[in-house]
């Protein structure tokens, strides 16, 4: 009967629930509240925390919802909920409510207070774009969440409307994001013709065959490719990243470079899971099915991608901007745990993951607090900011150092067990040029530190220092990274038990 | 050995090519004398005014935003007219959520101002006034 797996399904898209009706809700009381909105943010933040508990106990609750009908095909659904879903909708819930914290102490948000309603509801549409791209198990859905979710990110980048390079920003990331969402649905078109279906289950089933014509998979592979590679800003078509990176208010600077990557990079695992391997062997290694070569295709462009980043950043003078190419520099580092197609591979994606959060968010927060009180993030106004504001610049320091990957903070850890799986995998040299990546990334890294603390502080240095909430919450960032950077047992066992990608 | 989208491609060649002949063919063949009225927009005796490109006034787009919103309700509200009944309450149901969902839309819309039509005030002229600047 359809109406009982509708029935059925509802209890696995309980977070999705929770989201569209706090969505709902935030609208309702900035209708409501129209003249006095300070409760908009706290609203926002309930609705936050609720679908954080919601997806929290969704986890043993996992399966299918929305199956076909389809009676061969019975069990596969357009939406999967399972451990590895799970994993990335925590990460994406906690730093949306990093966000809204962020946002309570933004000078860029406090100057649009009459627009806070739409700004918060904009961010949760992006959340409830994310949740679905996240599970989705259909190219329709796919493509739906990817809309639901650049479209509230394009409105966002652009939305304070303080300067002229805001309105750049938006319309930047507008065009490059229309150009490859057309292209992503031209190749999901191409796959629909070859194999008749959406459901990547069913096409991973279909294109076993020997008779599928190899050369249009392929083309429409990397078409759809470039749809996701847009989202996460790998190599070719990382090029509205800075512009965008430096435009948008820092806020959702950093929402788009952990929560709508960290989307991006797990819709992209699911699609070359799901669809591109045939079975896991007892060794944890994905059995790639022999009709497109996602091997060479991924080492090539994430090695592209983080030397591009790493290079790029090494000239930025505007720490947006640095951190944007840092941000597509880690991207190539994240792709490098897909390469290896392994259990283990996907294990040091999620750590990656979880330190990458901690550690761009606590970056992009000192820069948001620094620009608050100076109002520029050009780097040679933190000349000597290491010494009139101590205790942002020692934050800012571990950030950065974490960000370049060395002990004892938690970038290390990441990039250790990242390392450890190309090895394992016997792709040395690929692990040799990743680490010659990190060594010039320290370089810009290094720079900002230099900037802050071996130029002397004249008596036009500003002291910058933070209110009590924010102490409490960049102490609480600093504190995770390094206390993961020497105790990082939980991270990693959480990650092993998201491992399971449900159907394979 | 021709696939069936080789015969499509084929096909759409023939089709161009038999385009530009016939045109090319018909430019040889036929007289040419134009005239001034020939060159004209619209032939029937309509003198164009102006240029096309004039700027629309800004409220327009509002409204036409407005606009695709319901038409697009309405295209999703006719199938699910059609089969609500197969599916008993859950099928109403689910209808009126999305319809509340459109509703708190309009809601917006309307809390906001963008139903408003902001009325250009002009100022009538007055003669006393005119009647002073010109003395």
């Amino acid at each position: 009967m359809a109406n009982t797996n509708l029935y059925q399904s509802l209890s696995l898209i309980v977070p999705e629930i929770v989201l569209t009706i706090a969505l709902l809700v935030l609208v309702t009381a900035d209708l409501i509240f129209h003249k006095d909105k300070k409760s908009i943010p706290f609203v926002a933040l309930a609705g936050i925390l609720l679908t954080g508990y919601f997806t929290l106990i969704q986890i043993g609750n996992y399966g299918f919802a929305f199956q076909t009908s389809a009676s061969a095909f019975k069990h596969y659904g357009m939406f999967a909920s399972d451990p590895f879903s799970i994993f990335f909708k925590v990460i994406v819930i906690v730093s949306s409510l990093l966000i809204v914290f962020f946002s309570f102490s933004s000078d860029e948000i406090q100057k649009i207070t009459d627009r806070i309603g739409e700004y918060y509801a904009l961010i949760f549409g992006m959340i409830l774009g994310m949740y679905f791209m996240i599970s989705a198990t259909d190219l329709i859905l796919i493509y739906l969440s990817l809309e639901l979710l650049s479209l509230s990110s394009y409105v966002l980048s652009g939305f304070t409307k303080l300067r002229d390079r805001d309105s750049e920003a938006a319309l930047k990331y507008l065009l490059y994001g229309a150009v490859s969402s057309g292209l992503m649905l031209f190749g999901i078109s191409l796959i629909y013709g070859l194999t008749g279906s959406t459901n990547l289950y069913i096409i991973n089933s279909l294109i076993q065959s020997p008779d599928v014509n190899l050369f249009t998979l392929a083309f429409a592979v990397i078409l759809i490719f470039a749809g996701i590679g847009y989202k996460i800003s790998s190599a070719p078509f990382h090029f509205w990243t800075p512009d965008v990176y430096e435009g948008a208010p820092i806020t959702i600077t950093a929402f788009l470079s952990v929560a709508s990557k960290a989307a991006g990079f797990a819709l992209l695992i699911r699609f070359v899971k799901t669809t591109f391997v045939s079975y896991t062997d007892p060794n944890g290694m994905w059995q790639l099915i022999n009709v497109f070569d996602w091997k060479t295709l991924l080492i090539s462009i994430s090695i592209l991608t983080m030397t591009l980043g790493n290079f790029s950043a090494l000239w930025q003078d505007n720490l947006k901007r640095m951190l944007a190419y840092s941000s597509i520099a880690h991207a190539g580092y994240i792709l490098l745990g897909l390469v290896v197609f392994s259990d283990q591979g996907l294990k040091a994606i999620f750590i990656y993951f979880a330190v990458y959060m901690l550690m761009n968010l606590g970056a992009f927060l000192i820069v948001m607090l620094i620009a608050n009180k100076i109002g520029s993030e050009e780097i040679d106004d933190y000349n000597g900011l290491g010494f009139t504001s101590p205790f942002l610049g020692v934050a800012f320091t571990i950030f950065l150092i974490s960000l370049t990957g060395l002990p004892p903070t938690a970038g290390f850890i990441g990039k250790l067990y990242l390392f450890i799986a190309l090895v394992d995998a016997k792709m040395i040299a690929v692990a040799v040029i990743a680490l010659l990546n990190s060594v010039v990334s320290l370089y810009y890294y290094v720079r900002v530190l230099k900037h802050m603390y071996l130029t002397s502080p004249t008596k036009d240095t500003p002291a910058v220092s933070a209110s009590l909430p924010n102490t409490i919450l960049v102490s609480a960032l600093v504190l995770a990274t390094l206390v993961f950077g020497l105790y990082f047992s939980p991270v990693v066992d959480a990650a092993e038990s998201s491992l399971f990608i449900l159907g394979l | 050995m021709l696939t069936e989208f080789g015969k499509i491609f084929i096909f759409i060649l023939l089709a161009a090519i038999f385009v530009i002949i016939t045109l090319f063919i018909s430019k040889f063949v036929r007289p040419n004398r134009p005239t001034k009225e020939k060159y004209l927009t619209y032939e029937c005796g309509e003198n164009p005014q102006g240029s096309p490109w004039v700027q629309f006034n800004i409220r327009f787009y509002v409204v036409a935003l407005i606009f695709l919103i319901f038409d697009v309700e309405v295209v999703l509200l006719f199938p699910w007219a059609l089969a609500y009944q197969e599916y008993g309450i859950y099928g109403f149901v689910v209808g009126l959520i999305f319809l509340l969902v459109l509703g708190l839309g309009m809601a917006y819309e309307w809390r906001k101002g963008d139903l408003e039509w902001a009325r250009p005030q002009p100022k009538p002229p007055k003669l006393d006034e005119i009647l002073k600047t010109k003395s």
